[in-house]
């Protein structure tokens, strides 16, 4: 099977290149991750990332054949030759396959990223209804692997300012999580005109996410949210100036 | 009840709600035109300019191509914004887009009630 790979080594090239493959694949070999462990097998200088190899981890996300994907979870016959592997686009590169990504999780952190209640901590565990629950379901899968939020063009226009689809999706994880009490502050914290506003609904994000979920139907929930809170408040200030009179 | 969203306190929701506004605005206004212009049938030109005589339809269109502009202006606010990384670059072209506009509201005036 035919590959062409984004070649870089930055203490050694001065610019990238892609470079072809010939390989001869074994009969096991089913998945796009398989078929690149064999290219190391004759190339141990080609760098990638993988660990779990069944879509967990989410470590080999690469754009493939121009859309971003995971290695392991892509399988060969699905794609046309030469396979163009590069490495996912708007994250500086550190070789070969490997980009920084750094900047997606300062994004990732900047939402925090972990449930805030300031209740004593209860004997066993905070409970929460199966309704509560099933709003987390579509959210919570998210594995962090960078396919969205890398071939997000708001993303690539403004790397530092726009959290991307996974960090708002996982933002509007903790918000609707019932067990969470900071979601004024988490509402405040995205306010900004480029940290959630930047979305313009280009739909990469659902394009491209190999857990199937849908960013931007949770980037809409949270604009949502901010209209509904903004009446209730209007309301509740209404009611306590009424009963002032 | 949406207007306290469109104040300095919520700097990305207010042009975010602004041109959302401003579309379904525009989209109830065509709608509101085609049924008019069904029901009146205006068929000759005599028809036609009593058709734009009336105060309350001249005002509606005038509210239109205001929407029309705050929406165009967003729009074009936000490009710059993905592109034109240079600021003080990018608030020049937006006073020469927010010049353009205004000048088309100026005329829109004119046509209507000049």
């Amino acid at each position: 099977m035919k590959f062409s790979i984004y070649r870089f080594n930055p203490d050694v090239d001065k610019k990238p290149y892609m470079q072809d493959y010939d390989v001869a694949l074994h009969e096991e070999d089913h998945m796009l991750l398989d078929a690149l462990l064999r290219i190391k097998e004759l190339d141990d200088t080609l760098s990638l990332r993988k660990s779990c190899r069944e879509g967990v981890c989410g470590s080999d996300a690469m754009n493939i054949n121009g859309k971003n994907g995971l290695a392991c979870i892509t399988k060969l016959t699905d794609l046309e030759e030469p396979v163009v592997l590069r490495p996912m686009p708007g994250l500086p590169v550190i070789r070969d396959l490997v980009v920084d990504m750094t900047q997606f999780f300062e994004h990732y952190n900047s939402v925090k990223p972990y449930l805030i209640n300031d209740d004593p901590l209860p004997e066993t565990e905070r409970l929460q209804s199966p309704e509560d629950r099933a709003k987390l379901d579509g959210l919570y899968e998210c594995i962090l692997c960078g396919a969205c939020t890398t071939s997000c063009p708001s993303f690539w226009w403004n790397p530092d300012k726009f959290v991307g689809p996974s960090g708002l999706m996982q933002a509007y994880r903790f918000i609707v999580d019932s067990r969470d009490q900071a979601e004024t502050e988490r509402l405040e914290n995205l306010e900004d005109p480029y940290r959630l506003y930047r979305c313009h609904n280009i739909m990469n994000c659902v394009d491209v996410c190999p857990k199937k979920l849908n960013p931007n139907a949770a980037i809409a929930s949270i604009k949502d949210l901010k209209i509904v809170r903004a009446k209730e408040t209007k309301k509740h200030k209404k009611s306590i100036s009424i009963k002032a009179v | 009840m949406l207007f306290e969203l469109l104040t300095k306190k919520y700097p990305g929701m207010r042009w975010w709600l602004t041109q959302r506004m401003t579309a379904v605005f525009m989209a109830v206004y065509l709608v509101l035109a085609l049924i008019f212009v069904v029901l009146k049938s205006p068929n000759d030109f005599v028809h036609w300019q009593q058709f734009w005589q009336l105060l309350w339809w001249q005002l509606l269109t005038f509210t239109f191509f205001t929407c029309l502009i705050i929406h165009a202006w967003l729009g074009i606010r936000d490009v710059m914004r993905d592109y034109v990384f240079n600021v003080t670059l990018r608030e020049w072209l937006q006073l020469v887009v927010e010049l353009v506009l205004m000048a088309y509201l100026v005329w829109l005036g004119i046509i209507l009630w000049g």
